[in-house]
């Protein structure tokens, strides 16, 4: 857990949903996951979870590596 | 309200923009527009170039010129694919114009992940279409977008197509053809007053270094820059006005961020808002869909399952390589010795017979029966890139891609390499991250590629063994084959490792790669991209190869003394003299002549038939080629080699096909005429040295292909690197080492090799 209530996506199993809720820092990487939909709000669907994982979020599947399954925050 | 740019005449060629998010089909779209098929894949980053082609108008429209660019999701750059885009549709590349339209393709299944790279190519202000591809497939998945209205709210023309099945073109061809103002109404995203207040004070200072760019276009350039930390767009205005530009841009961004928002996330909650309230009255969806993407992947991407089946897939190709090949390739070699032969007999013995059966046909030839493999390699590949594995393969690889500091982006340019390296590190342009790209494109060239085939192909089949293990099931030349393969591979995992620990240290970034849905893969573009290749191929055996085989031809021909023939025709008399004197003792009934008339003949044909050999070596030997290859004879001498390998290797550093042609040359113009016939692989293993002791044996044969598993032996990779990289740096660098590296291999190789072998 980063807080208390508020968990990363690294925490999120595999076939369980959530909404995101922040990206955590400022790096560039940040901005790359913004683009892509990781925004307050989106709801993301965890499909294999691990280093890297796959999430489902629109209609995408996304590969994420562990870093940024990290700073993807999620709300409880 | 929009600022509206001048009208074009209707009529007037245009430039036009193909540009979209990766796997929207744009490339399959630019191959139904323009006829002109390029390749495409189901992969992110199979577009690492703009290329061009006319568009096929019906309706009497004017041909317009399409350029289709790479894939991205934003215009945010961060990678060089990403940066090209950027600088294409800003008019910044130096040889393309600002585009007159441009095309947004945007995936109908899928249309609010797409709508974000639309709304920031809307505000550029540019002349807009946007093309609504795949609405088969969204009506399968039960998606319905509302193009009319979509198209309202854009303020500019929605057309539905299906690039596949050539439907809707004709729409999009006339609403091209029709575009000359920009859209209609400006997408009103609702920016945080500082970001607006922000973009006003970067403009008002930098617009006087604009070239007077559209006012719109550089507000919305500046917006990125301004947003996108660290981006490109900083890094090109960084440039061109250097720490003053830092210093505003740091005020500006400490601005828009003190009320404590995040600089990343603003541009992304912004848009995506928007995005939402167009989406609730443009899309209709039906929960529940089926994905039988979903259902291949639980075990295809599995971390055990799926490793094995990736391991299985790789094992088949290669065996496939070597066992299906194998009986086209005798095919092809017979028709080239049929083709030397009848040259011969056509044309008279002399420098231009020469020219043409020991240099063109030998040389050449000895390349293209190569074809076979080349194309079952390119088959192989094209069908994992269009079927969607791709990327699949990259996940699954990068956890161990990150042991030796790569990502698993590394992985798709280091497989293309095993085809030809120029491409794989063309592809290398989809890593984000500096440092794991230029190691990428340092190990690309030890894969082994589609030219290192031959190579290997010709001493495995002369020198290596036929045995067979496990019932036949695996072949000993087939684990030759795959050695060979592993050595450039196991090298490269050291090289990596050694650069990411000394020369490039720094973190890794983390694995971000969208995967695309399964598609089947298309048999026409499965194979229109094996016969490209293999086009290339032969019009590289055709040109290059064909130049060198005719430079080396000339230096083995020529000075082709006088002397060496009057001394080998006395030789000729001398032997006819003897013979006829024998035959008159056998006519007398001479007790002196033990043998029978035929055994004579025999013996006087076997005579002058070493008399010919001695001449055409006596030739070789005199010649420029074969004066050289003896200065260089110490240099090779300790790896196992004689002077004519080691010539064939030196000719063969501009690019390594060539070497195969040379060794055909240098054998053939060695040779008698009774034995060119022979292919190139007898005449390795008749070859002997003077003391009667075979050249080459499994040590030597064993010995080259380390060689060549190792050397930088391509111009055309080493002139990738440089463009790349922009720095001559790198590649002197990638020469030096893997010479360096290919020599001691060759030499140790063939020190342990001779040991075992005696």
């Amino acid at each position: 857990m980063v807080s208390q209530g508020v968990r990363s996506l690294r925490q999120l199993r595999a076939g369980d949903s959530a909404c995101v809720s922040a990206i955590a820092n400022h790096r560039t990487g940040a901005k790359r996951l913004a683009d892509l939909g990781f925004v307050d709000g989106a709801s993301i669907t965890m499909v294999r979870s691990g280093k890297p994982c796959i999430v489902r979020i629109d209609d995408r599947l996304v590969g994420l590596g562990l870093g940024h399954q990290e700073v993807i925050l999620l709300s409880a | 309200m929009s600022t509206h740019v001048e009208p074009l005449p209707a009529s007037r060629h245009k430039l036009v923009a193909l540009a979209g998010n990766p796997n929207t089909g744009k490339t399959t779209l630019f191959n139904a527009l323009t006829g002109y098929r390029c390749r495409v894949g189901n992969y992110p980053g199979v577009t690492v170039e703009t290329r061009k082609g006319l568009i096929r108008s019906e309706d009497g429209l004017t041909p317009h010129t399409l350029l289709d660019l790479p894939g991205t999701y934003s215009l945010a750059a961060h990678s060089a694919d990403e940066a090209i885009v950027l600088d294409a549709l800003l008019g910044e590349l130096s040889d393309v114009d600002v585009p007159d339209v441009i095309v947004i393709v945007i995936d109908a299944t899928n249309p609010r992940a797409n709508l974000f790279l639309a709304t920031q190519i809307l505000e550029l202000n540019r002349p807009t279409v946007v093309a609504l591809n795949m609405v088969d497939l969204a009506k399968k998945s039960r998606v319905h977008v509302d193009a009319e209205v979509l198209s309202q709210r854009l303020g500019c023309p929605v057309i539905p197509v299906v690039a596949t099945k050539q439907m809707g073109l004709d729409l999009l061809c006339q609403a091209i053809d029709k575009a000359d103002a920009s859209p209609d109404v400006t997408v009103a995203l609702d920016w945080p007053s500082e970001v607006t207040s922000a973009v006003e004070v970067m403009h008002g200072i930098l617009e006087r270094v604009a070239n007077g760019k559209d006012r719109l276009a550089l507000k919305a350039e500046l917006l990125q820059t301004l947003l996108g930390d660290g981006g490109y767009h900083e890094q090109r205005w960084a440039k061109r006005c250097g720490d003053d530009f830092r210093l505003l841009l740091r005020q500006q961004r400490s601005a828009v961020v003190k009320n404590g928002d995040s600089l990343a996330s603003i541009e992304g909650d912004v848009r995506y808002a928007w995005i939402d309230r167009l989406i609730e009255d443009t899309v209709k969806r039906d929960e529940g869909r089926p994905t039988g993407t979903a259902r291949a992947d639980r075990i295809l991407t599995h971390r055990v399952m799926g490793l094995a089946i990736l391991a299985i897939l790789m094992g088949a190709c290669f065996q496939s390589i070597y066992a299906w090949s194998t009986p086209i390739m005798d095919a092809v070699d017979s028709a080239i010795g049929a083709g030397g032969a009848l040259v011969s007999a056509w044309l008279p013995a002399g420098p231009l017979q020469s020219l043409i059966v020991d240099g063109a046909i030998a040389g050449v030839g000895a390349v293209l029966v190569f074809l076979p493999q080349i194309v079952v390699l390119f088959l192989f590949l094209a069908v994992m890139e269009d079927c969607g594995y791709m990327a699949r393969a990259a996940f699954l690889l990068d956890r161990w891609m990150g042991l030796i500091g790569l990502g698993g982006k590394s992985f798709i340019p280091l497989l293309s390499s095993f085809a030809c390296a120029v491409p794989g590190i063309l592809a290398t342009r989809t890593i984000s991250d500096r440092r794991a790209r230029i190691i990428t494109m340092l190990i690309a060239p030890l894969m082994s590629c589609s030219a290192r085939l031959p190579v290997y192909m010709l001493f495995i089949g002369a020198f290596v063994p036929d045995t067979q293990f496990l019932g036949g099931a695996i072949g000993l030349q087939a684990l030759v084959l795959l050695a060979m393969y592993l050595v450039g591979t196991i090298v490269a995992i050291v090289v990596a490792i050694l650069v990411k620990r000394f020369l490039l240290k720094g973190d890794t970034q983390p694995f971000l790669m969208e995967m695309p849905p399964y598609r089947w893969p298309k048999v026409r573009t499965v194979f229109h991209r094996a016969y490209e290749q293999a086009r290339e191929f032969c019009v590289s055996a055709g040109t290059i190869i064909f130049a060198v085989t005719v430079v080396v031809w000339a230096l083995g021909y020529y000075p082709h003394a006088k002397s060496i023939a009057v001394a080998h025709d006395a030789q000729r008399q001398a032997v006819t003299a003897e013979h006829e004197v024998v035959l008159l003792e056998i006519e007398r009934g001479g007790d002196g002549v033990a043998t029978s008339l035929d055994e004579q003949t025999l013996e006087m044909q076997a005579k002058l038939s070493r008399i010919d050999q001695d001449e055409a070596g006596e030739y070789l030997r005199q010649s420029v080629l074969g004066r050289m290859g003896r200065w260089i004879e110490p240099v090779v001498a300790p790896l196992g080699w004689d002077w004519r390998m080691g010539t064939a290797v030196l000719a063969s550093f501009p690019a390594r096909e060539v070497m195969i042609a040379t060794m055909g040359t240098i054998y053939n113009l060695g040779e008698n005429e009774d034995e060119k016939s022979v292919g190139l692989r007898d005449k390795l293993k008749a070859s002997r040295h003077a003391d009667g002791r075979p050249i080459y044996n499994l040590p030597v044969a064993l010995s080259v292909m380390v060689f060549f598993a190792l050397c930088c032996q391509c111009g055309g990779t080493l002139a990738a690197i440089k463009r790349e990289t922009r720095s001559w740096r790198w590649p002197i660098f990638t020469f030096v080492y893997m010479t360096t590296l290919a020599y001691i291999g060759a030499w140790l190789t063939f020190v342990i090799a001779s040991k075992l072998y005696a």
